[in-house]
């Protein structure tokens, strides 16, 4: 499932990329700093990859994924701290979905 | 193509960020600089000239609304509240109304239509009821936008519909609204800078005039050659025959609206001829097609041919083929002419077609609807310059009219697309939208003429501009434009003679033609370099004494009219 997951990351990171210059693309690798004090997104940055991955969720591996929860946005720095750390806390829950 | 990125004012009541980074980073031409106004604040940007934004005259303006931000009582109708729809277009007229008159700070306006959330059908059975339905009245709204911005010829009401259709399921996001006061999905402003691109691509000159088409397996199914035309798959009750049809009556629409059709195709000519005559179900007749090069050679010699005798650059050209290794071979040796993927299935034909998006016109003039007609009179012009012995002779029997009269209302529309979309005889290639043409031939010290060019064979309208600023004793040729249909006949030298006695009635000392390459323009000046009688060459400026005379050609009758 991880894999299925850096994969969708990575398609989220393509659509992220039609709307920044070619010199400030992200690049597809799971140490790519997104939110925080290294981060290269900004709020709007921000919104879009939650907006893109929730839907690429849903669609490209067939579960729901809601990342504007209280318990996300209070992590905010932690979870989207790279593309690395956002594809573990996804992970983790999907697989709480598949416990609950 | 030029390489400047047009600047893109973006007056909006929503975060229109997702839509200006389509525009900015796609490296198709024409190259978007989005400027952003003052967010959320549509009507005080509008009505305040003196906002950074506005400053040193943008190229285009965005102001994309949702309706209750700019017509008030909109927010009523959303709580299902009673408003008369008289009130509601009366604030419809009112915002109109500022949309006209920020239209002269710029050179084209887009306003896309309101729509409505697809969510919102909570009442659906009642949504297209007059004075009850939300879905009815904001149809009436758009309509009336439509009808009063049509007082402006640069502004263009833009269908948001569509964009909402190919975005489908994810047009409207409440989870993008809600986090940044974003309303729709990405694909929906994806669909808006594609549609926004293409019209500029248009409005800039850059239209495709010209589809060059196959036959076999492409304008009906089946090979000629080998089946003869009475097997043809073409109309009938056969879903490939119907597609075929459709296909055609999709390129017949593209001929009515001044797109020229011609054929290349490997094959007997007389065979195909027979069969686009004899065939019952050919939608497409002999006289649609500005012509042909139907033999066994090298279609893209056939294409430069035809492109030559046709006066049209390959920038001008779609090619449409179902053979990709014909496109391949076009694709590779003329760069220029599009040839876009073709599907295998003929089913998908017709709305292939239909989908391009580069034949976009700001404007559709009198001369773009009987544009094949021009051509077909070309050809016969052609036929008797075979059959007289000199130029001159030629010249005489064709009689030509020149219609000569200075820059009104109702010359304006076709005169600026002919400033804007002429590329070969140009002299300074000024791009202009009709306010900024008519403001400058206004001003005191400017006079500019338009030339409507006929003969035995035809009529082709307006085909001509040629402009002057005087500057104390001296007259500066500013445009001197002539459309490649009427190249060759002297029309050009009428165009001089008429801005040359004008300028000799003033008592001119020198006349000034200053020559502005640009890649496509070459002819302009190889036409001032050989030109009798001469003028004189310094560097890229061409000179005349305002004393010496410039006579009308004699074969041409020329009309002054007031």
């Amino acid at each position: 499932m991880h894999a299925k997951i850096t994969q969708m990351l990575f398609s989220v990171i393509d659509e992220l990329n039609q709307l920044r210059p070619p010199d400030e693309h992200l690049a597809k690798d799971l140490e790519t700093p997104l939110a925080g004090d290294s981060g290269r997104l900004d709020s709007a940055g921000l919104i879009n990859l939650i907006a893109v991955a929730e839907q690429k969720a849903a669609a490209e591996l067939g579960r729901p994924l809601l990342l504007t929860d209280d318990r996300t946005l209070s992590q905010v720095n932690q979870v989207f701290r790279t593309l690395g750390t956002l594809a573990d806390y996804i992970h983790l829950r999907l697989n709480e979905q598949n416990d609950g | 193509m030029d390489k400047q990125s047009y600047t893109c004012v973006l007056v909006s009541d929503f975060n229109l960020q997702n839509f200006a980074g389509y525009v900015a980073n796609d490296p198709e031409f024409p190259g978007i600089k989005p400027i952003s106004a003052p967010f959320g604040q549509p009507v005080a940007t509008l009505l305040n000239r003196e906002l950074p934004c506005w400053r040193n005259t943008p190229d285009v303006a965005l102001i994309w609304t949702r309706p209750q931000s700019v017509v008030s009582v909109f927010n009523a109708l959303l709580r299902y509240e009673t408003v008369p729809l008289q009130k509601v277009l009366q604030q419809v007229d009112e915002y109109s109304s500022m949309l006209i008159n920020m239209s002269q700070w710029v050179r084209y306006a887009f306003v896309p239509s309101w729509v409505l959330p697809s969510y919102r059908s909570v009442f659906g059975v009642l949504e297209m009821k007059t004075e009850i339905g939300l879905t009815n009245t904001i149809m009436q709204m758009n309509l009336r936008l439509a009808e009063n911005l049509a007082r402006a010829a640069n502004i263009y009401v833009l269908n948001t519909h569509n964009w909402i259709v190919q975005a489908g399921m994810q047009a409207f996001s409440p989870k993008l609204w809600y986090l940044g006061k974003i309303p729709f999905g990405n694909e929906v402003f994806k669909a808006a800078a594609r549609d926004i691109k293409a019209a500029l691509h248009g409005m800039l000159g850059y239209a495709r005039k010209l589809i060059i088409v196959d036959l076999d397996e492409t304008l009906w199914g089946g090979i000629v050659g080998d089946a003869g035309w009475e097997k043809l798959v073409l109309g009938g009750h056969h879903h490939l025959g119907e597609a075929y049809a459709d296909f055609q009556q999709a390129l017949k629409s593209m001929q009515n609206r001044g797109i020229l059709l011609t054929i290349v195709s490997k094959n007997e000519e007389q065979i195909a001829l027979e069969a686009i005559r004899n065939h019952p179900e050919m939608v497409l007749k002999l006289e649609d097609f500005a012509g042909w090069r139907i033999n066994w050679q090298d279609k893209v010699q056939n294409i430069i041919d035809l492109m030559t005798e046709l006066n049209l650059g390959p920038q001008s050209a779609v090619f449409i083929d179902d053979n990709p290794v014909e496109r391949a071979r076009v694709k590779e040796s003329l760069p220029e002419v599009l040839v876009p993927d073709w599907p295998e299935d003929p089913l998908l034909y017709p709305a292939t077609l239909l989908s391009l998006r580069c034949f976009e016109l700001p404007s559709l003039s009198r001369e773009d609807l009987v544009r094949t007609t021009m051509y077909l009179s070309e050809n016969k012009r052609r036929g008797l310059k075979k059959t007289v012995g000199s130029l001159e002779e030629w010249l005489t029997r064709l009689a030509i009219r020149v219609q000569v009269e200075e820059l009104h209302s109702a010359n304006l529309q076709r005169a600026t697309q002919l400033l804007n979309k002429t590329n070969q005889m140009n002299l300074s290639t000024r791009r202009m939208s009709e306010a900024e043409l008519m403001a400058w031939a206004e001003q005191e010290h400017h006079r500019l003429w338009t030339l409507r060019v006929s003969d035995k064979f035809g009529d082709a309208g307006l085909t001509g501009i040629v402009s002057l600023e005087i500057q104390d004793r001296s007259a500066h040729i500013v445009d001197f434009i002539l459309s490649c249909r009427v190249l060759g006949r002297k029309i050009e030298e009428t165009m001089l003679a008429t801005a040359i006695q004008h300028a000799q009635a003033l008592g001119i000392k020198n006349v000034y033609a200053r020559y502005i390459p640009t890649a496509k323009n070459k002819p302009c000046l190889d036409f001032f370099k050989r030109l009798e009688p001469r003028f004189r060459q310094q560097g890229e400026c061409f000179i005349r004494d305002g004393k010496q005379p410039f006579p009308v050609p004699e074969h041409i009758e020329l009309i002054l009219t007031p």
